[in-house]
């Protein structure tokens, strides 16, 4: 949970289920009520769907039962700071998935844009296409900020860790 | 008779509520394939199958000439996958001399797209026009 400090630059914040049609909604109102150029309105737009999709999609707490995925509990927040906008999403994962999810955001910390866009090309390419995403959800992330994500897992129990992402979109 | 009368155009309207689903207009009597909005529904392959068959049938059974013309202002990376299949579809079919002609119609304020337009050309070996819209 966020301390009462940390929403001094908040401009959204949502905490439940997460589905299509609130992703929907919501990307859509910020592009009404967030001040700043159509380029940063639609990067902003981007990270946000993907990163709240990867919520809906991933989240290990999974609110409707008939479901297995698409309507994953967790939380999202927009921050604007002078330079920037901050996305945040978390959501519960299986512990064992929290290393690979650290692994994958290093590599692609240390990669440039066009390594970025060479890898996100051989995965994407490689992804089956009955599967719920492409694997190139972080990588394109990484790749419409310009800046390094920031991954971090927190400990639950013995089978769940918490899983948060941040990316920011530069003003300018 | 026509090679293309034997099949039906692909018509999916827009559906106000549901604005993560594209407009689609596949006209068999013309070959000239729309794609136009956003995209970026769940499950994207159950959306894109139909229309993975249809250009399929189309341009590669069928041989017929085709146009895609691409007016998305956003598509998230799980559509990515499959208008990439939309596009190796139509690369094999310009391999077998159907005539094929893609355009990609593009948001000027989107610092992104051409990028990843050119990605696109990179991953299929195709040529596509890109062409601005205010």
């Amino acid at each position: 949970m966020r301390g009462r400090l940390e929403f001094e630059n908040n401009i959204l914040y949502y905490h439940g289920m997460v589905n299509i049609d609130l992703i929907s909604f919501i990307s859509n109102y910020m592009k009404q009520q967030i001040d700043s150029n159509n380029s940063v309105h639609l990067k902003i737009y981007k990270v946000f769907i993907e990163l709240t999709q990867n919520v809906s999609y991933y989240s290990a707490d999974q609110q409707d039962s008939n479901r297995t995925f698409g309507s994953g509990k967790g939380w999202f927040s927009v921050d604007e700071n002078n330079d920037s906008f901050i996305i945040t999403t978390g959501n519960k994962i299986l512990k064992e998935h929290g290393n690979i999810l650290i692994k994958n955001s290093n590599e692609i910390n240390l990669l440039n844009e066009e390594e970025l866009r060479d890898l996100k090309r051989k995965t994407r390419s490689k992804a089956p296409i009955k599967d719920i995403g492409a694997h190139i959800g972080l990588i394109h992330t990484g790749l419409i900020t310009s800046n390094k994500i920031d991954v971090r897992i927190g400990p639950i129990d013995d089978k769940y860790s918490f899983f948060t992402i941040s990316a920011k979109v530069n003003k300018c | 008779m026509l090679k293309q009368n034997i099949m039906k155009n692909l018509l999916i309207d827009a559906i106000p509520d549901s604005p993560y689903y594209p407009v689609i207009n596949f006209d068999a009597s013309t070959g000239i394939c729309e794609l136009i909005g956003e995209s970026y529904m769940e499950e994207a392959y159950k959306f894109y199958t139909p229309l993975l068959n249809w250009l399929k049938e189309y341009s590669q059974e069928l041989k017929n000439q085709v146009t895609l013309n691409i007016k998305l202002t956003y598509f998230n990376t799980n559509s990515s996958r499959l208008i990439l299949d939309m596009l190796d579809i139509l690369k094999k079919a310009i391999d077998d001399n159907v005539a094929v002609s893609i355009n990609w119609y593009y948001d000027l304020d989107d610092p992104d797209i051409k990028e990843e337009i050119e990605d696109f050309e990179i991953e299929t070996g195709l040529t596509i026009n890109m062409i601005p819209f205010e």
